[in-house]
């Protein structure tokens, strides 16, 4: 019995049941001619696989990042009106997914030079309170925004934000927030808001280095705060 | 999940220009935030999100019939970095598959793209492009073989 193309692919594929299986590899057993066109199928799907591969491994380009990061906050002004609609954590998990996408190639596209360990200084004054208090979900006009929260693999609370000055990401600990992680303000523009730009990118991606599981829903975040993040 | 990155494979195995591929890209995640309502809790969010930069790929590419044959310079983005001969490879190892790709007849490229480069099984596959088994079989079975025509001349 000869299998046709479409079974001897599948076969390839690995595809077929069991016994549709094994009695491809009888035929094949018997006219290496159809065991050459298994392995040209194998060949060209790792070729193809390879082949492409470099573009999922390059660095996410920041529009991506700034389009999500926006569409973040707008899905989330829209959830503070309506919290009640069903829809809203399917939305979360939407944009969450993606978020975690960019940071995922942002961090392949970056080196290691991240201010960890060097200092660890504690959050103070504005920053502080914004940690304790702000929402990533409600959060018009703030001068420190919070990004993105999460818990870390050591289990501790930890926040992105993002000041005109720079961007950071601080961890609940028992003496308060201590900020882990820190990049230049040299987004500050102008005055004008401060867009989300690269450094929350970095600042992602580093997150997303230290996360334990996924980033914090609106609801989650709630529930964290009202345990005072510990 | 990191969805990002799998979407711009997609996008690229779809579409050979970067630039058109990105472009791609970021109207289906536009388009799956402002759809999301439309997304069912349950079911697989890579293949929603396939589903959609799928149509919206055969949209454009109708829209634009075959005006995009021309041929593309070398992607500037691909310049970018320290450029070690690995890299250099890898890029024009992309260059050669992508460019294979393209020659194929639409219905057989998003096959190939999803079985063989997304990795999705034949079900998946089928489930997404919202046709039958047997007929992602044999679009399969004619894009993988005009592929290794393409390939093998290439080479």
């Amino acid at each position: 019995m000869t299998p046709d193309p479409e079974t001897l692919m599948a076969y390839a594929d690995g595809e077929l049941d069991d016994i549709a299986a094994a009695r491809v590899a009888r035929a094949i057993a018997a006219d290496p001619a159809l065991a050459r066109q298994v392995e040209a199928h194998r060949a060209l799907r790792t070729r193809l696989a390879d082949g492409f591969a470099p573009v999922a491994a390059e660095a996410v380009p920041d529009r991506f990042a700034a389009l999500l990061v926006r569409s973040t906050n707008v899905v989330s002004m829209e959830e503070r009106r309506r919290a009640r609609r069903s829809w809203w954590p399917i939305t979360g998990a939407i944009a969450a997914s993606l978020v975690v996408g960019v940071m995922t190639g942002q961090m392949l596209g970056r080196g290691a030079a991240v201010i960890d360990g060097q200092a660890v200084p504690v959050a103070g004054g504005a920053l502080a309170r914004a940690l304790d208090t702000q929402l990533a979900s409600a959060q018009d006009g703030a001068a420190v925004r919070m990004i993105a929260s999460f818990r870390d693999t050591g289990g501790d609370y930890c926040r992105v934000f993002a000041a005109p000055a720079a961007s950071g990401i601080a961890c609940r600990q028992d003496d308060g927030w201590v900020v882990r992680r820190t990049a230049g303000g040299a987004a500050a523009q102008s005055g004008a808001y401060r867009q989300a730009g690269s450094g929350d990118a970095e600042m992602l991606a580093a997150a997303q280095d230290m996360m334990a599981g996924e980033p914090l829903d609106a609801a989650g975040e709630v529930a964290a705060r009202s345990a005072g993040w510990r | 999940m990191d969805l990002v990155p799998r979407l711009r494979r997609f996008a690229r195995s779809l579409t050979r220009d970067s630039a058109d591929a990105d472009d791609l890209c970021q109207s289906a995640i536009e388009r799956a935030l402002v759809a999301r309502a439309q997304y069912q809790p349950g079911t697989r969010l890579d293949s929603w999100m396939y589903r959609i930069m799928r149509n919206l790929w055969i949209d454009t590419a109708r829209a634009r019939t075959r005006a995009g044959q021309t041929f593309v310079a070398e992607e500037a983005g691909l310049s970018v970095g320290d450029a070690g001969d690995r890299v250099v490879e890898a890029r024009v190892e992309l260059t050669n598959v992508a460019r294979a790709m393209d020659r194929l007849p639409p219905e057989q490229r998003e096959a190939v793209a999803l079985v063989l480069v997304e990795g999705l099984a034949y079900k998946e596959a089928a489930d997404v492009l919202e046709i039958p088994m047997g007929t992602l079989t044999s679009r399969l079975v004619r894009g993988r073989e005009a592929l290794m025509r393409h390939l093998g001349e290439a080479a």
